[in-house]
């Protein structure tokens, strides 16, 4: 035997039928305010599997975001790790310095080169910067410079007016 | 590629190395003078004989004092001595022509001249000093090239010390 409270229900969810929904409804005191409260219950049932759905819905889109933020953020640090181990020094690049810098330097080393006949030699002479003789001794002396036009290049210091001196000087 | 950079740089040690070779300086106090019978002049001026008889007119050169200095940091110093004189010679370091040289000639104790000079390497220096009985004593400076520069100088010149050379004088030239 049924108790009420199930028939209710069962009445509710429009599990009754035949001679036991006759039997039910019959025994209402007022199946016109049963009626509408069925509907409320309806209503009620409706609203909160709209709502119980929609929160389901929710829950799993926001668990779907947080894997595709997820997803986006490794794939992004897998991209910036590749980034940060990789340098600009490619094997490709490191033979065009190589080659670029050898060919600067034999360039110059050229043009250095040819700015003088390797075979001849070197234009710089002995150059005097002071020269000096004591006037006390050697009132009278000057001093000149000049360089032999011949291929020795030799650079003469000139004194004139020194002091003769006797040849017992020239001993070793 | 790296074979090339390898052979590049050994190059240029090289040229490096033997630009910066040590070199030995002759000092030599030489009298000068006419003689009916002249005796052969010393060989470290056979070089030069001619230019000396040019430039003096005598036809003898005797060497009377002379010194050999072997150079490595360009900046010793040494005397040339006879009886009577003496040269001392105070090598201040080394340019990229040759070396900057304090001269002074001393008749006994007595300064007769001082002079400073940047002694080239491919240029003697000849002093004319005092009148000594009937000839002239001269003194005579001249950068020796050692076995390596002889050695090298009796073939072509090595390019790269060339442009190294060129190189050094080119960045005196920039940054002074």
């Amino acid at each position: 035997m049924k108790m009420f409270e199930e028939k209710w229900t069962a009445w509710l969810d429009g599990q009754l039928s035949g001679k036991e929904l006759i039997e039910f409804e019959s025994s209402l005191p007022d199946l016109a305010a049963a009626e509408a409260e069925k509907l409320d219950a309806h209503k009620l049932g409706a609203f909160l599997k709209k709502e119980l759905g929609a929160h389901a819905l929710t829950n799993e889109e926001f668990f779907s975001h947080q894997l595709r933020e997820r997803i986006t953020r490794e794939t992004e640090g897998r991209a910036s790790g590749r980034g940060a181990t990789s340098t600009w020094w490619t094997v490709p690049r490191l033979v065009w310095c190589g080659a670029t810098a050898c060919a600067l330097f034999l360039v110059t080393t050229f043009v250095l080169m040819k700015q003088q006949n390797p075979g001849e030699q070197s234009d710089y002479l002995t150059q005097i910067l002071n020269s000096k003789v004591d006037p006390a001794v050697n009132p009278n002396a000057t001093v000149s410079i000049f360089e032999s036009k011949n291929h020795n290049k030799v650079t003469v210091l000139w004194t004139e007016g020194l002091q003769s001196l006797p040849a017992d000087y020239a001993a070793k | 590629m790296r074979t090339l950079l390898i052979a590049v740089l050994v190059m240029l040690a090289v040229g490096v190395a033997s630009a910066n070779a040590a070199h030995a300086v002759w000092s030599g106090l030489v009298i000068a003078e006419n003689v009916p019978q002249p005796t052969q002049i010393p060989p470290e001026l056979t070089k030069f004989e001619q230019t000396l008889k040019d430039l003096f007119g005598y036809n003898q050169f005797e060497l009377i004092g002379q010194s050999d200095k072997t150079l490595r940091t360009g900046e010793e110093d040494w005397l040339a001595v006879s009886k009577y004189f003496a040269l001392h010679v105070d090598a201040r370091g080394e340019n990229d022509s040759g070396y900057t040289l304090n001269l002074k000639l001393y008749k006994e104790k007595e300064i007769l001249l001082e002079t400073d000079a940047n002694l080239s390497r491919s240029s003697p220096l000849v002093i004319k000093g005092p009148q000594v009985g009937s000839g002239q004593l001269l003194l005579v400076l001249v950068v020796k090239e050692d076995e390596i520069h002889r050695r090298r100088h009796a073939q072509p010149a090595n390019p790269i010390t060339a442009g190294w050379y060129r190189l050094r004088r080119v960045i005196h030239h920039i940054f002074p």
